[in-house]
């Protein structure tokens, strides 16, 4: 597991200092002040000294890449973390116990000590060299926000324009950029034409973004008079003084934030090395106590070194960690069959750990495609399809109020659907204009079939285009079959409004009174508290006296109506939400997992898709909510009353941690809306505090922090920057929430799985270790050989180990609250005393009377050997039996392997129990049954590699084993036995009790 | 909006935790090591009735098991068996076990009685028992078998090993350790239905000369039996009466003797070892087997005498047995023993 051993990399700078928001005044400044703080000529640029002095003071414009752990350093770490320590000193205890041998003894030694050090050593390499490669995949999060940075510039120095590297600018040059060119430092811009910027890497917006010279906002972000490093200029020129380079550009710092986050410990992770710690100190212990015991018991130091070696390999359970890797990599690549891609193995369980999800709005959960959703004519509002199929309501598209409207949304559009997209379904198409453009377009194409057949037939004579300064939009077309012209107008509801003067109802045009306007109001506000946003539309046939066609409109100078027309209704829309997102939100809900929505969108739109996803239940309201229904003020309102909040960017900067502790804890359904990618960052750390696991989706380069710093980052597949996918640990294929609830069960199961896992193979250690423990405080010949220990632990208990990872879940896991990651442990005392102190100890006994069985077969009754050691292993006595024949040395050790042998084969029988009991943890096998076919294929598998190893020519004499009698394969027949109907009663007195019994307390692992 | 800052907010309680020293003993809840009185009873009580139950289900089964296990014969004889049909070969004296282990080395100095003595009392003690073993057993079971007098082991008697024949090798010269011409015990390990294989008989149980020749020669050939031992196997053949009335089992009985040859390992230990003197004679008489458990069963031996060892080195000596179905095998070290002899 290569993640166990994080080292942390000291960040080059303040974290902190990254965290809190940009503080840059450069755009606000005055341009003399400008030139002042920066020495240049906004004219002639920096001077060649000037640049020179610069360039020192202030470094190159390029980032900083972390300091990397060298691959060396790293092979080393795995290769001597986990359990490889021990295991090394297992190795070279046998090397010094060979050495000491061929020291005393010259060529007589015996290789036994050097083949098993060979042995343990190539393990130990072999599992490094494993879990480094699994490693290797690590992030390299620093190389991706390399290839952002722009390759060359064009500057203007000394009155000259030069070409530069992009690296060697300096503060206060002054620097040309075209369209297509990267924006080489942060600048501000001087002179602009028609200048636009992509921000969407850094911002999130997707637009872009014009730039000009004027100063628009106090905040850098989103004044338009600066450009910014590594963003992409789409249209136009500009000329800019260069005022960030390198870190200190707002990229550098988001890159600097993320990768100098340390990132704590995978859950798995943690948990794993808590199991190895008791597994270590266990065998230290019992190492240590039994080679003193043995010292005392006046064995010499050669054995008593021997002695430890064989109780370390028997206790660490070498195959367990290969075991853990591929049962999550098996997860892992079912994950990516259903769309999560996990970048970092152990994060296939750290979702199924997750207790809060801190989600993004745009996209995940909602379809980020603006649709109508709701139309208001005939003063009624009706409700328009948004699903991403087509299967929502459907409304009568035959009534006149709504044909008024959708001529009147046909006609008044400039966006139209880009050539060649005929096949595709209509809301898949791409668009040219905005989004309410598009959405306007796309809801009247599927009305209408034929939006260009109908604007051909209504050709386009004049057009007022969309301005801020009017918020509306005409356009005047020639009436098909008619000689009128034709007047629409659409824009800002109340703005319409106030240019009508009547309104079209139920195919007749009636006064825009009193109540028609309040009715007006109240759809508006409706529509507007959805989160929606609202479109008026009006029109007005124009008299064909006045206005003729051929009549040459003016759009610069208005010479036609534009007040007194007809209201005919209006529209709104909305970002909508993905279908499986409200299931899947309830879901995570039932699964005790707490949704967090965290988005840069405004709180009523964020609170509304909250609402409708069930992010905001609807029985829970907000403290406004609960102020505006009992007509309190908001300060006297009990914020604990509120489950719910919909929080501010505004206020969260204000916030200190322990304030937003109190409001993590203090609401369980919780939104964030206007916030910035440094607050994403605050939230999830405020979220860890709490001792909460945290899952983030995002998506732009602003998120990578946030995702970094979160338990586990999710990225998005299609709309995610590649920045982003880097610094995360799992990566949605199809942006979709639910694919996040997918990914959270399969990480409970694999939890649970790995669980049983551990359970089957720990429990072979205790007939592992205990023929050692009785070879010395017995002195009974040695029931168990070191190198067939590793035979069940390498070779018979792999498969079946793996295979628990393939078994179903035993009940509905997602009815549970998440694992609280300081009290369910993976390895607990409950699964120790099952392995170790209960199933274990059968175990032992099986092997034992299998072992006892065929000493006594051939002459030698348990009352003969105990304290028979030391004869038993004299080279030159023959020792004899009950029936007094007389067995020379090389006799006796035949004798001894058949019963190791045995042993061996016994355990493989009684692991069949032990598989077979793992599969559950509470439910009989009878409810579970028996279709892990993978599990029945380890259980033939088990058996069929000990007969190998036992009957195959040579391999058995490698490994001192002995072709069994046949009827020795059934001693441990009872044992196997007698281990599942005590199981399946164990599990039976679980399910019959209720919770919290003394069997659960004791035995539930 | 909300503000976390208005008191109506409630901090929450943040609990302490005391670690290890609260995990050996909890005031407050009075626990130890995580566990109250009661739950420690409780698991001690649980884990005594689920061990004792254990023994009880292991103590059945091997009860079970005992009752299929014949006490007076093994279950697995012979081939079937794992001690096999090849015996081992053993020497007495032996080291002190105690000292070094894995010794073979009979290092002693001639003429200082502390010293061989060590060795010889082993021996004394041996031939002792197996006289006194004779008288205790009384004459029920043990017979006094010869070559010549049909009498054999059978499933319920046994053969008397004689220990008055064994000339130069008996305790009042100390078995020759005193004067540096020590007498080696050399025995067969006892294997339960086992019986030498005669040389010279065909597959219809047929004795004659030349299939003796052959055989002997394929012993040379694949056991490196000594020529010098296949002459002497030879020999006593020949010396044989043919006139005696029991001529043909006399025959048979001595080409079933299991031959004993002593040797230098290598070379110069063949030049070091002197003159080999086998007592009674070179092998152990074939009517001692089978080995039947027989009340009073005595091991056979015989004892080697090195005539003129080299003093001052030592020699690796090596003996071998041979029969039919006798291999000696030098890495299994089965029907051959292997011993150092240093005199100073």
């Amino acid at each position: 597991m290569g993640c166990i051993v994080q080292k942390c990399q000291k960040p080059q700078r303040d974290l902190n200092e990254l965290k809190g928001e940009l503080e840059l005044d450069d755009h606000k400044i005055s341009l003399e002040e400008l030139c002042q703080r920066y020495d240049t000529d906004l004219e002639n640029g920096l001077k060649a000294d000037a640049v020179a002095t610069n360039r020192a003071k202030y470094g190159p414009n390029a980032l900083t890449p972390p300091p990397r752990t060298p691959e060396w350093v790293k092979l080393l770490l795995n290769l001597f973390g986990g359990f490889a320590g021990l295991l090394w000193v297992g190795g070279i205890l046998c090397f010094i116990a060979y050495g000491v041998e061929i020291a005393s003894k010259g060529n007589q030694a015996e290789n036994d000590n050097l083949w098993l050090g060979i042995v343990l050593v190539v393990v130990v390499c072999l599992s490094g060299i494993f879990s480094y490669f699994q490693e290797a995949k690590s992030n390299s999060i620093m190389e991706s926000f390399k290839n952002l940075v722009p390759q060359f510039a064009t500057a203007i120095r000394d009155g000259e324009t030069v070409t530069v590297h992009a690296e060697e600018l300096t503060l206060g040059d002054v620097v040309l950029v075209k369209f297509g060119d990267r924006v080489p430092a942060d600048i501000r811009v001087l002179e602009a034409s028609q200048f636009k910027v992509d921000n969407s890497s850094l911002t999130g917006e997707s637009e872009p973004q014009s730039r000009g010279p004027e100063m628009t906002h106090e905040n850098p972000l989103e004044t338009k008079n600066l450009a910014f490093f590594s963003t992409n200029a789409v249209e136009g020129t500009c000329k800019g003084v260069v005022v960030r380079i390198g870190d200190n550009t707002v990229m550098g710092r988001i890159a600097g934030l993320a990768s100098g986050l340390t990132t704590g410990q995978t859950p798995i992770g943690a948990e794993i090395e808590r199991f190895i710690h008791i597994i270590t100190g266990v065998a230290v212990f019992l190492g240590v106590t039994f080679g003193i015991l043995a010292l005392a018991l006046g064995y010499v130091w050669i054995d008593a070194v021997v002695f430890v070696i064989g109780i370390i390999v028997a206790n660490v359970p070498e195959g367990l960690l290969a075991t853990v890797t591929v049962a999550l990599s098996l997860t892992a690549k079912r994950m990516a069959q259903k769309n999560c891609l996990v970048k970092n193995l152990e994060a296939v369980e750290t979702l199924g750990s997750t207790s809060t999800i801190c989600s993004d709005k745009t996209g995940t959960l909602t379809q980020n495609r603006m649709t109508v959703a709701h139309m208001w004519y005939n003063l009624k509002v009706v409700e328009a399809d948004t699903t991403e199929n087509q299967s929502g309501a459907a409304y009568d598209v035959t009534n006149e109020g709504f044909k008024a409207l959708c001529r009147c949304a046909t006609l008044c559009s400039r966006a139209e659907f880009k050539g060649g997209q005929e096949s595709i379904p209509i809301l898949q198409r791409e668009v040219n204009g905005d989004a309410s453009e598009a959405a306007l377009l796309k809801c009247m194409e599927i009305v209408t079939h034929d939006i260009k057949g109908i604007r051909a037939n209504n050709k386009k004579v004049c057009e007022v285009p969309f301005n801020s300064t009017n918020k509306y939009q005409v356009s005047i077309h020639e009436l098909e079959n008619d000689n009128r012209n034709l007047l629409v107008m659409k824009g800002a509801a109340e703005r319409i409004l106030d240019r009508c003067s009547t309104i079209f109802v139920d195919g007749s045009e009636k006064n825009m009174d009193a109540a028609m306007k309040s009715a007006f109001e109240k759809a508006y506000m409706d529509l507007g508290g959805l989160g929606e946003r609202v479109l008026g539309f009006c029109d007005m046939v124009l008299p064909a006296d006045k206005y003729p066609k051929g009549y040459k409109f003016n759009n610069e100078d208005v010479n036609f109506p534009i007040t007194g027309l007809r209201f005919v209704g209006l529209m709104s829309m909305i970002d909508p939400p993905r279908a499986a997102v409200p299931d899947a939100v309830s879901k995570c809900r039932s699964a005790g997992i707490k949704v967090i929505m965290v988005t840069g969108d405004h709180p009523i739109t964020a609170k509304a898709i909250a609402r409708n996803v069930g992010i905001i239940s609807p029985e829970n309201s907000t403290v406004e909510e609960i102020a505006e229904r009992t007509g309190l003020p908001v300060e006297q309102v009990d914020p604990a009353e509120a489950k719910a909040a919909v929080i501010h960017g505004g206020q969260l900067k204000d916030m200190s941690p322990d304030d937003i502790d109190i409001i993590l804890n203090t609401h369980s359904e919780i939104v964030f809306a206007r916030t910035s990618p440094q607050q994403k960052l605050i939230i999830v750390e405020g979220c860890q505090r709490n001792g909460a696991i945290v899952a983030v989706t995002g998506d732009g380069v602003n998120d990578s922090p946030a995702l970094k710093k979160a338990d586990i980052g999710v990225a998005m597949g299609i709309a995610g920057s590649d920045v982003s996918k880097q610094a995360a640990d799992m990566i949605l294929l199809d942006d979709n929430f639910a694919s996040i609830v997918v990914g959270v069960e399969e990480g409970r199961l694999i939890f649970d799985n790995l669980k049983k896992s551990i359970a089957y193979t720990l429990t072979s250690n205790i007939p592992e270790i205990s023929p050692f423990l009785m070879f010395i405080v017995a002195s009974i010949p040695l029931p168990l050989g070191t190198i067939t220990i590793l035979c069940i632990d390498l070779g018979t208990d792999m498969i079946p180990a793996i295979s628990l990872a393939y078994e179903r879940p035993e009940s509905d896991i997602m009815k549970r609250k998440p694992r609280n990651s300081k009290r369910d442990k993976l390895v607990n005392e409950r699964l120790i005393s099952m392995a170790y102190g209960q199933i274990g100890m059968m175990q032992a006994v099986a092997g034992f009377f299998s072992y006892f069985v065929i000493m006594a077969e051939n002459g030698f009754l348990p009352k003969n050997l105990f304290g028979i050691r030391e004869d038993w292993d004299n080279k030159v006595k023959s020792v004899q039996d009950h029936w007094g024949q007389e067995w020379t040395f090389k006799q006796r050790k035949h004798l001894e392997y058949a019963c190791q042998t045995a042993f061996f084969v016994a355990i493989v029988v009684v692991q069949w129990a032990d598989l077979i009991i793992s599969k559950t943890r509470k439910n009989s096998i009878f409810q579970q049954g028996m279709t892990n076919w993978t599990l029945n294929f380890g259980l033939v598998f088990e058996t069929c590699l000990a007969a190998f190893l036992c009957y195959t020519p040579y391999i058995n004499a490698g490994l001192k084993m002995i072709p069994l009698m046949s009827q020795w394969w059934f001693l441990a027949i009872p044992f196997s036995l007698f281990i599942w109907v005590y199981d399946e009663t164990r599990r039976l007195l679980l399910r019959s009790y209720p919770p919290g019994g003394w069997v659960e307390q004791e035995t539930y692992y | 909006m909300v503000d976390p800052k208005s008191k109506k907010y409630s901090s929450p309680s943040k609990s302490a935790n005391n670690g290890f020293k609260e995990f050996l003993y909890n005031t407050k809840d009075g626990t130890v090591m995580g566990r109250t009185g009661s739950s420690w009873g409780k698991i001690i009580l649980f884990y005594i009735i689920f061990y004792a139950g254990l023994a009880s289900f292991f103590c059945l089964n091997f009860y079970i098991f005992y009752l299929t296990l014949n006490m007076d014969e093994p279950k697995f004889q012979l081939d079937e068996s794992l001690i096999g049909t090849n015996p081992g070969l053993g020497f007495r004296p032996m080291p002190d076990p105690d000292r070094s282990p894995d010794s073979t080395l009979i290092w002693f100095r001639r003429n200082v009685p502390s010293d061989y003595l060590f060795w010889s009392k082993q021996l004394e003690v041996f031939v002792d028992e197996t006289d006194t073993g004779k008288k205790d057993a009384g004459s029920v079971n043990l017979q006094a078998c010869t070559l010549d007098n049909d009498k054999r082991a059978t499933s319920i008697t046994a053969c008397q090993v004689k220990v008055d024949n064994l000339e130069y090798c008996n305790k009042n010269n100390a078995f020759g350790f005193s004067r540096g011409e020590p007498c080696i015990l050399i025995k067969l390990n006892k294997i339960y239905g086992w019986v030498p294989e005669p040389y010279g008989f065909d597959e219809r149980d047929r004795f004659s000369e030349a299939q003796l020749r052959d055989d002997l020669d394929k012993e040379i050939r694949e056991k490196h039996m000594p020529v010098d031992l296949k002459y002497h196997i030879l020999n006593e053949t020949r010396g044989l009466d043919p006139n005696t009335k029991n001529f043909d089992s006399h025959r048979r009985m001595l080409l079933s003797t299991v031959w004993i040859n002593c040797d230098g390992e290598n070379v110069a230990d063949t030049e070091n070892i002197g003159q080999i003197n086998y007592y009674p004679f070179r092998g152990i008489a074939g009517y001692y087997f089978p080995f039947l458990k027989q009340q009073g069963y005595q091991s056979p031996f015989i004892l080697v005498e090195l005539k003129n060892p080299m003093p001052g080195v030592v020699i690796n000596v090596e003996c071998k047995a041979f029969a039919r179905n006798v291999k000696p095998d030098r890495l299994a070290r089965l029907a051959t023993t292997h011993f150092e002899i240093l005199i100073d």
